[in-house]
């Protein structure tokens, strides 16, 4: 096994988790990093820097509910005639690591569960008849890649530290790489060089009550997570304890500066929802010699600050870009007045069966026992003993009568229950509008109109939407698969248009957001392309700015091979052209053709219009 | 305050007395399987004290209301991660006021619905008042977790009982331990669908009626529904929306010196939970007091018809469904007139908590750039103008 100390590069991660190891009440350190680049190495030895016998248990992405957070054991309870209590995985984790590899592919339910217990420091079992308090005081480490999704906010935001994203290795790194490989190196340097972290490690946390911060110090940092925008109180106190246990690590007894530049590094700036009016950190820490600005005032400037602080961002994006925009304002989309008329349709559709929740007996959140055969899923076995129970007396006697062996229970096959299991997805629509050319005003709008309508129902059905808007260079995603009214409006305000068509990287992207869908458990996923199907820039022009121009056959090449292949993989899609009749040249019910999906022309489409296509 | 850290970051003593206690349950249900300590007896003993929490005002309004006069049917929390929401209900048990229940009932009960459910029944002997011992327990907060199961939450049969002596007893679920407490469910928009269902079933008939493995058992099950949450995570189901008295909302404080005072209280509690509590001990116990003085000056509340008037036109006026919104906003102003050590409920009371009883309950349009707030304000002026220019 490669050690600790073996690992070349990623400095910062192994700084991040040197700092959990001083202080674990930071939560835990996630790291976003590519694949084959160590990380999950890096954290699998980061037991080696812990005391020793600090429990580190790694958690199966596909763990069930009942092995997370605990239940009853099925064979020591049959085995024993008496219920026999099975500790989860989250309380075997108490006092030392859960480490999660590929953490943006768990999936929701266990998700909340651990977020659950990281805010209670336990496990509360209420499930089939025990009702039990299970310790779980747990560090996460968690890493991921980021091309398969983000981690929930919601996790994050109980996690002290984010290590940047950092891409590669430098070459110095690779050179002992390859020492580490050809064995060059000697094991006892190896163990010798542990052996000093641990003592460093514990030294630290001796340190650690003994280091002060001022009150300066302490304003400074919460300054500095005001200007970045992050959201909530809890980061501050991970912020602090950040510096705290940095000075600590470093034997020092005072928060120094570089200890806070530490901190906003791995704390802060990772959380950041806008760009600060200033530099975040130089900048930031220096103005804290002069005297520091009146506290009220600086809340006023915070508190208006959205407006003129999204502008900047949009301005920034604006300047590398030639094309013109056309700033598009959400306040102006009309909603559609009819919206009732719309949430009764969908409302239909849902009971027909078509969509919404499957019961399964596989995955998802256990909901009822059922009779059934033992192999066909998984045994519930209180409804098992219960349906049992009552039988027990008279069985005993037939048993004792035919002189046949019998155990302390007796279970008849009539008797099994099994768990059924409500998969608790529902469709994840993904939008793609075509934002580009002069229609794109009147495309967002409706496309817009629809996805709120959409949401308005998205609690009925635990439907999901996406928006992913392609005009320019590529595509880009402007809504993740989302089920919040809130956050869809958010994200939804301010959409640029105009410029070129790349319909290819549409299709791309949006297949790239089916694919991650699914590892979340959505399995039922449906395409709503509103353009005139006709894309002139290539899939190349996202990464190399000459290739903007390209010949025909090649546009059209990549839009097939792309379609075909979405349709393959069992993606529903619809294709909404909205395009005039006198200018369209067919390239909609070809592209549709192409997808499998169904066509439809609605050149003033209303959004009700839309959603009732999409769920038709 | 807040948030911030994990409450798991309770003291080391905590931390210590934790596996013990669960132990010490477990072998309590083996010997005494019939026999349930309230919930609240349950949880770690010491949270984050609820007066030392800095800001939220509104949610602490919100709750402290809701001990005062329990049928104002509870509050949801909803606002930005880290911002304190579970740190505050989990600090609630401790200002909590005690009531009588009858001795060791596995229900709550009052004297009264004891004897109402169980006296003169198949041969049991009628009761009287005197013959029952009461005892007096702190209101019991139980915890909802997400991935409790339905048997749980409303009781099932005594499974050991069945099988060892093939007696089919009820084993009471989470709903009979809150009666006439708090159920608190934190990320209440990822609760399942068929709890939920539970839920709002339990919630409107104010029974928990288990029709189940050969058991039939209804009893009492009257409880404060909190929950919280954050709205990005998802959508409240609306009928579930609907039940929630209050909607307390809940946002990142962004004054520095109050977040300054957030940061270093919390690490004065985590170097030394038992001295910071201590400290806290004299306005925790103002507070209780504050709050069961206002519980005794309830019933002397009173309503000008002119103030009734007032608030049945503002929900007319904002387009609200139902009565609930009235009923609520008459019910909130009255505890919370009591708060003030008032008897008299004015418009001005009325107005301090419009917006928790109304923010809800307006239509919910996701285009809408108007705050819901800022809307019931606005009507709240105009009917307030047109008083003045009455009188």
């Amino acid at each position: 096994m490669i050690a600790f100390t073996d690992i070349v590069g990623m400095d910062l991660a192994k700084q991040a988790l040197m700092l959990l190891a001083v202080d674990p009440s930071l939560g835990g350190v996630v790291i976003p990093s590519a694949v084959g680049s160590g990380k999950s190495t890096l954290a699998r030895a980061f037991a080696d820097i812990l005391p020793e016998g600090t429990p580190f248990v790694e958690l199966p992405l596909n763990v069930t509910e009942d092995r997370l957070i605990g239940g009853v054991d099925l064979e020591a309870t049959i085995a024993s005639g008496q219920r026999v209590v099975q500790h989860g995985v989250l309380s075997k984790a108490h006092k030392g690591v859960l480490y999660v590899d590929s953490l943006s592919l768990l999936d929701s339910s266990a998700v909340s569960h651990i977020m659950d217990a990281m805010s209670r420091g336990a496990v509360i079992v209420e499930r089939e008849g025990l009702s039990e308090v299970h310790p779980a005081d747990f560090m996460l480490v968690g890493t991921y890649d980021p091309s398969d999704g983000e981690v929930r906010m919601g996790l994050l935001d109980r996690i002290g530290i984010i290590v940047p994203f950092t891409a590669q290795n430098d070459y110095r790194a690779r050179k002992k790489i390859i020492d580490i490989v050809l064995g060059t190196r000697d094991s006892e340097d190896t163990e010798d060089e542990l052996r000093m972290l641990r003592g460093l490690v514990n030294a630290a946390r001796e340190q650690l009550t003994h280091v002060s911060m001022t009150n300066e110090q302490i304003k400074g940092l919460i300054q500095t997570a005001m200007s970045l925008g992050v959201e909530g109180n809890r980061v501050d106190i991970f912020c602090i304890r950040c510096a705290i246990a940095s000075a600590a690590l470093a034997q020092r007894t005072e928060v120094g500066d570089e200890d806070m530049k530490l901190a906003v590094k791995l704390v802060l700036v990772p959380r950041a929802t806008r760009m600060p009016e200033r530099e975040p950190t130089e900048e930031e820490m220096q103005s804290q010699e002069e005297p520091p600005p009146d506290e009220t005032e600086a809340e006023d400037e915070e508190a208006p600050a959205d407006t003129p602080d999204a502008d900047a961002e949009e301005e920034q994006e604006e300047t590398p870009d030639m094309i013109e925009e056309l700033m598009m304002d959400a306040m102006e989309t009309e909603l559609p007045d009819n919206i009732l008329n719309i949430s009764l349709a969908s409302k239909k559709k849902a009971k027909s069966g078509s969509r919404g929740e499957a019961l399964n007996n596989k995955r998802g959140r256990f909901v009822r026992a059922q009779e059934g055969e033992m192999k066909s899923g998984k045994v519930a076995l209180i409804p098992t003993l219960i349906s049992a129970a009552p039988w027990q007396a008279s069985r005993r006697k037939e048993k004792e009568k035919s002189g046949r062996k019998f155990g302390a229970l007796i279970i008849n096959k009539e008797d099994v229950k099994i768990k059924r299991f409500r998969d608790k997805s529902g469709t994840l629509f993904i939008f793609m509008v075509d934002a580009s050319g002069s229609m794109a005003l009147n495309r967002m709008r409706q496309a817009k109109g629809a996805v709120s309508s959409l949401l308005q129902n998205a609690y009925v059905h635990r439907d999901q939407v996406a928006l992913i808007s392609f005009r320019g260079k590529q595509a880009q995603v402007l809504l993740p698969p989302s089920q919040s009214v809130d956050r869809a409006k958010r994200e939804l305000d301010v959409l640029p248009t105009g410029g070129g068509t790349p319909l290819a990287s549409a299709l791309l992207t949006g297949w790239e957001t089916a694919k991650q869908a699914r590892t979340k458990g959505i399995t039922q996923i449906m395409f709503v392309m509103i353009t005139d199907g006709r894309g002139n820039i290539p899939l190349q022009a996202a990464y190399d700015p000459n290739a903007e121009k390209a010949p025909k056959e090649q546009l059209e090449k990549e839009i097939e091979a792309l379609a075909l292949s979405i349709q393959a993989d069992g993606v529903a899609s619809i294709v909404i052209d909205t395009q005039m009749n006198y200018l369209s040249r067919g390239e909609a019910p070809k592209l549709a053709q192409k997808l499998g999906g169904r066509y439809f022309y609605l050149p003033n489409a209303k959004a009700e219009q839309i959603v009732e296509a999409a769920l038709s | 305050m807040t948030q911030t850290a994990k409450a798991a970051k309770k003291s080391s003593s905590a931390k210590a007395a934790a596996p013990a206690k669960a132990k010490a349950t477990a072998e309590a249900k083996a010997t005494t399987p019939e026999v349930k300590k309230p919930a609240s007896k349950k949880k770690q003993a010491q949270a984050f004290p609820f007066t030392a929490i800095v800001g939220q005002e509104e949610m602490k309004l919100s709750l402290i209301l809701n001990i005062i006069d329990p049928r104002i049917g509870g509050v949801l929390v909803m606002g930005h991660r880290g911002t304190g929401k579970s740190t505050t209900v989990r600090a609630l048990a401790e200002v909590l006021p005690l009531i009588p229940r009858v001795k060791d009932d596995i229900y709550n009960r009052t004297v009264d619905q004891y004897i109402d459910a169980e006296s003169g029944k198949k041969g049991t002997p009628v009761l009287k008042p005197e013959d029952v011992k009461t005892e007096m327990i702190i209101v019991p907060v139980v915890d909802l977790p997400l991935g409790a199961t339905e048997d749980r939450v409303c009781g099932t049969i005594d499974i050991e009982k069945a099988l060892t002596s093939g007696v089919k007893a009820f084993e009471p679920g989470l709903l009979a331990q809150s009666n006439r407490g708090f159920l608190y469910i934190d990320e209440v928009n990822l609760l399942d669908d068929h709890l939920v269902d539970v839920l709002l079933d339990v919630a409107a008939s104010g029974r928990n009626v288990v029709e189940r493995e050969g058991i039939s058992i209804r009893h009492p099950a009257r409880f404060v529904l909190v929950g919280s949450g954050n709205p990005e995570e998802g959508e409240l189901r609306p009928q579930l929306l609907d039940r929630f008295g209050l909607h307390a909302r809940i946002v990142t404080i962004n004054d520095v010196a109050k977040r300054v005072e957030i940061v270093k209280r919390r690490r004065d509690y985590d170097e030394d939970p038992e001295a910071f509590l201590k400290k806290c001990t004299r306005e925790q116990q103002k507070l209780q007091k504050k709050i069961v003085t206002a519980q005794e000056l309830l019933n002397q509340v009173s309503m000008d018809d002119k103030v009734l008037t007032d608030i049945a036109r503002l929900c007319m006026n904002l387009g609200i469904d139902g009565h609930r919104g009235e009923l609520t906003i008459t019910r909130t102003a009255y505890a919370y007139a009591a708060l003030q050590g008032k008897t008299t409920v004015t418009m001005q009371h009325v107005r301090e908590i419009a917006g928790l009883c109304l923010r809800h309950r307006l239509r919910k349009d996701p285009l809408e750039t108007v705050d819901a707030g800022e809307k019931i304000e606005r009507e709240l002026a105009k009917i307030l103008g047109e008083v003045e220019a009455a009188a």
